[in-house]
Formats: C-alpha cells, sequence, structure tokens
C-alpha cells in the first residue's frame, strides 16, 4: 500500500515538475510572470496604504494584521495553482469532454488531472506571501504557523475548486456559477473579517470557506488554540473528502467527446 | 468603414446569444461590491462623515460605477485574442484580410462591451438602489451628459489594453504588464476617487489613464460640474488620439518584424 502512494505521489511530483520545466523553456517569460505577479500584489500595498490613513484600526485589524492577511491568500493562491492549477479549470474539462486522455492512465485519475498544468504566476504569489511575512510579522513561530497553513488554506481552496467543477458533470453553466464562487472566495480572502457581520459571517465560513482557509489561521496566528487547529483540520479533511467523493460519483456520468489527444 | 459595420453587428448579434452568461458574471461583481458597501460602512463613523469631499452612498457608489466599467469591458478580446494571435502566428493569416487587425480587433471589443456593459449598468443600479439607496442629487440630464465620457473611457481602455498585447511582437508574453496596467486602474482608479490621495499627486494622477478611464465618468455621475465635464472630456480626447497613434506605430513597428516560418 506504502508503495503504490510512494509512487503516486513520485508520478504527481514529477509531473508538477514538468510542469514548471515546460514553462521554463523562455526564462525571460517565466521570471516576468513570477516577478510581474509580485509587483501586482504589492499594487495593493497602495489601497491598505490609504484606507489605514482614513482609519487606524478596520474591522479589528491594523495595517500589519492586513498585511499577514494578504500573505496567506497569496501563498495559499500560489500553492494551490502552482501544483493544482488544473482543478481550476476541471468544469471546461468536463464541458468540452477532455477527460478522456486522463482516464487510460494507469494512475490516480484525480491526481492526474488537478497537477496536470502548472501557472507559473502562481510561484509569484507563493514568494510574495513569504516576502509579505518576512517584512511585517516574522518570526520563527510565525513562520511553522504560515506554512502549515498555507498547505491546509491550498488544500482548502483546491476542494473547493474541484467540488465547484465536478457539479458540471450534473449542471449546465455550473462552470459559471462554480468560477463565480471560486473568484469570490479569493475575493473575501484579502478582506478583514471584522467588516462582516451577522449571517454574511456564518456564509464565510461554511458556504464560502473563507473563513476556514484565511481566517481563521490569521486568528490562530495570533492567539493560537489547539481545539481550532483541529477543528480547521477537520473542516479540510471533511472538504477534501466531499470534493473527491463528488468528482468520482460525477465521472460515472461523464461521456467523451470523442476528442483525438494525447498526453505524453 | 462598412465592413466594421458589419463585424461589430456580426459580433452583437454573437454576443447576445450568451447575455444569461454575462449575467452571471454579475455574481462577481456583487461580491466584490459587497464588500466594498462592508468596507466602507465601516470606514465611515457616521453617514454624514465626509471623506476627500465625498459622502458614504457618493463613495460606494463611485466605486460601483468604476467597477461597472471594469466589469463591463473585461473581455479577452483585447488581451490573450491578440497575444495568442501573435505568439502563435496566427497574425501572419489575419493581417492579409481586407481590414486592418487592430481596427478589427477595437470593432470586436466595442462589440463585446456593447451587451456587456448596459447588463452590467443595469444590474448594478438595481443591486445599488436596493443595497445604499439612490444617488443622492442624481438628475436623469447628468446620466445622458455623462454617456459620451463613458464610451470615451472604455474605448481608451480598449486602446490601452491593445496597445500593451502588441507588445508580444517583442516579448512572447505581454501579460504581466497588463496585470500591472490591470492593478493601476484598478487600485488607484476603481477603488478610490483621485480626491483621497495626497494633494501632491492628484496632478500626476490627471495625467494617467486612470484619469480618462474610470475616474472621469464615474466623477461625472456622482458630482456633475460643468467645468469638469468640459476638462475630463478634453482630456480624454487627447488620450484617444494618444492611444490610437501609439496603437497604429506599435502595430507598424510590430509587424515589420514579422517572418514566416511556412507550413
Amino acid at each position: 500500500m506504502s508503495t503504490v502512494v510512494k509512487n503516486q505521489l513520485r508520478v504527481c511530483l514529477l509531473s508538477v515538475k514538468y510542469n514548471i520545466m515546460r514553462e521554463m523553456l523562455n526564462k525571460v517569460t517565466f521570471l516576468t510572470n513570477i516577478i510581474f505577479m509580485m509587483l501586482n500584489n504589492a499594487a495593493f500595498l497602495i489601497q491598505w496604504a490609504i484606507l489605514f490613513r482614513l482609519k487606524e484600526d478596520i474591522g479589528g485589524y491594523t495595517l500589519r494584521e492586513v498585511m499577514l492577511l494578504w500573505a496567506l491568500s497569496a501563498s495559499s493562491y500560489g500553492l494551490a495553482h502552482l501544483l493544482f492549477a488544473r482543478a481550476f479549470s476541471l468544469s471546461d474539462l468536463i464541458i468540452n469532454g477532455k477527460l478522456d486522455s486522463y482516464l487510460v492512465q494507469p494512475k490516480n485519475v484525480l491526481l492526474g488531472i488537478i497537477t496536470s498544468s502548472t501557472s507559473t504566476s502562481s510561484i509569484g504569489d507563493l514568494l510574495y506571501g513569504l516576502v509579505i511575512l518576512c517584512v511585517f510579522c516574522f518570526s520563527f513561530r510565525n513562520l511553522v504557523l504560515f506554512l502549515l497553513f498555507t498547505i491546509t488554506g491550498a488544500t482548502i481552496l483546491t476542494s473547493y475548486a474541484l467540488f465547484m467543477g465536478s457539479l458540471s458533470f450534473w449542471f449546465v453553466r455550473a462552470d459559471l456559477f462554480g468560477n463565480n464562487l471560486v473568484n469570490g472566495m479569493i475575493n473575501f480572502s484579502t478582506y478583514p473579517d471584522g467588516i462582516f457581520k451577522g449571517v454574511v459571517k456564518f456564509i464565510l465560513y461554511l458556504i464560502i470557506p473563507t473563513g476556514m482557509s484565511i481566517y481563521l489561521p490569521i486568528h490562530l496566528m495570533q492567539d493560537f488554540h489547539w481545539g481550532q487547529l483541529f477543528l480547521l483540520l477537520g473542516f479540510m479533511t471533511l472538504l477534501l473528502a466531499i470534493a473527491v467523493f463528488s468528482f468520482y460519483r460525477g465521472l460515472k456520468r461523464y461521456t467523451s467527446s470523442n476528442l483525438m489527444g494525447a498526453r505524453t | 468603414m462598412r465592413k466594421y459595420v458589419v463585424i461589430y453587428r456580426s459580433v452583437i448579434m454573437e454576443n447576445l446569444q450568451y447575455a444569461l452568461n454575462i449575467a452571471m458574471g454579475f455574481i462577481t461583481y456583487f461580491m466584490i461590491i459587497f464588500v466594498m458597501i462592508q468596507l466602507w460602512n465601516t470606514i465611515y463613523d457616521t453617514p454624514d462623515n465626509l471623506i476627500a469631499g465625498y459622502s458614504r452612498i457618493q463613495m460606494i457608489w463611485y466605486v460601483m460605477l468604476t467597477e461597472t466599467i471594469w466589469f463591463g469591458t473585461r473581455t479577452a478580446t483585447v488581451t490573450r485574442q491578440v497575444t495568442s494571435d501573435i505568439k502563435a502566428g496566427n497574425i501572419a493569416c489575419l493581417m492579409n484580410k481586407p481590414y486592418h487587425y487592430p481596427l478589427y480587433i477595437l470593432t470586436k471589443y466595442t462589440g463585446e462591451w456593447s451587451i456587456a456593459l448596459p447588463i452590467y449598468a443595469l444590474l448594478a443600479a438595481i443591486a445599488g438602489i436596493l443595497m445604499v439607496g439612490g444617488l443622492p442629487g442624481f438628475r436623469p440630464l447628468t446620466f445622458f451628459a455623462a454617456v459620451p465620457s463613458f464610451l470615451l473611457g472604455v474605448t481608451i481602455h480598449g486602446v490601452f489594453k491593445l496597445c500593451i498585447s502588441l507588445f508580444s511582437f517583442w516579448i512572447e508574453d505581454s501579460n504581466p504588464f497588463q496585470w500591472i496596467y490591470d492593478k493601476v486602474i484598478l487600485v488607484i482608479g476603481t477603488l478610490f476617487p483621485a480626491e483621497i490621495f495626497p494633494a501632491a499627486i492628484q496632478p500626476f494622477l490627471k495625467l494617467t489613464p486612470i484619469y480618462t478611464v474610470c475616474y472621469g465618468p464615474a466623477k461625472l455621475l456622482v458630482d456633475f460640474s460643468m467645468d469638469k465635464y468640459l476638462e475630463i472630456l478634453a482630456a480624454q480626447i487627447l488620450y484617444l488620439g494618444l492611444g490610437v497613434s501609439l496603437m497604429f506605430l506599435l502595430y507598424r513597428k510590430g509587424a515589420k518584424k514579422l517572418y514566416v516560418n511556412g507550413g
């Protein structure tokens, strides 16, 4: 069993490695993508500098906490798109009947699909998060927690995208609906949760799980509780299980469009 | 000219088929506006408070209007399509067609926003009235006066995005430059009116596309004045002239760099 898992992981890592190597064929474009994505994220420093000039405390967050929020959002997004970029365009593969070439491979179908592409610019997001952490709130404890929450955040984001993408097996236009909710999750993750009240907070923790991927980890980095950490890990596992289950359940309904294609 | 009218009409007909898909994109718009409303509600201590001369409702409407321009003109035609045509070599076939390639792309872009922008504007107006109430002091005459400014703004936006895409003649992927342009427009122009920036920076903002693409049209609807109207229209006409000249120049220079590999 452990050999099978080890082999599968090796295949996934090789897939990501070759994706990155393919992107690196043009080194100038590769580096431009990374550097400009970091600059792109840094542009939002202007937004927050202006907002904090108007008010020192926004929804219980100071500039330091907002930067931590941004760092974690960027890193989680970056890691998810670096390793599992195809999970975010799964509905396109389903709608256009392009899953055939993945189905005939002798390894895990789901992992084969989601690791089959990489977004170069996501490396910039990942690095940006680490740079911001180092500049605004570096400590060994923060670094360890940050890396852990980057992994949990990326897993929750990928699971959510996978679940939304899998809805295309059942519903027409589920791709539009799903993309909107995944974009919404990313959008909400860069604003303090203190500005949201009542039922919206409930939605942000359970329906659009930004609360679990970003807000709760930020609170844990401020004030650590083992109970909340286990709650976060439990939620992540449950969402991942739902996403995987819905994908395989939906796969039974998949119909090919007889496209000729090969993956090498 | 007639051929561009035919292209425009066919793009309109094509996009009308996807009107529902466009309207579905409003979910993301709504979520962004919802966040901005919560944010400004937190920042404004009292509803009567003024920040940079804007009341809370005016500030929210300003953001809604600029975001409407942003979402209504979101199309891959002036960005991904041009970059892909150049990268993949498709441009070699397209430049031989009986139209000028950048003008063809601009016509297609215009056809696309002609459907998307009114849909977003209508849905945004309904959402805005329901969530924050009507815009104080709004008169229908102001709306009709601001329409030319909106049309010029979205056209300038398309021309500048197309110019950036034409960089692909020299660098393989112009997307990173699009991100920077987008973020400058989004962060500086869309989220805040120019008056919120320190006084020393404001004159420089007038020299950027921000002033003509988003600040100008939105400002006219939120807080109309004849002086501002003439100033913004003059700046937009000047900017459009410069942008179109730059577009022709980049295309001419870039097309000379093309070589055919056969196939």
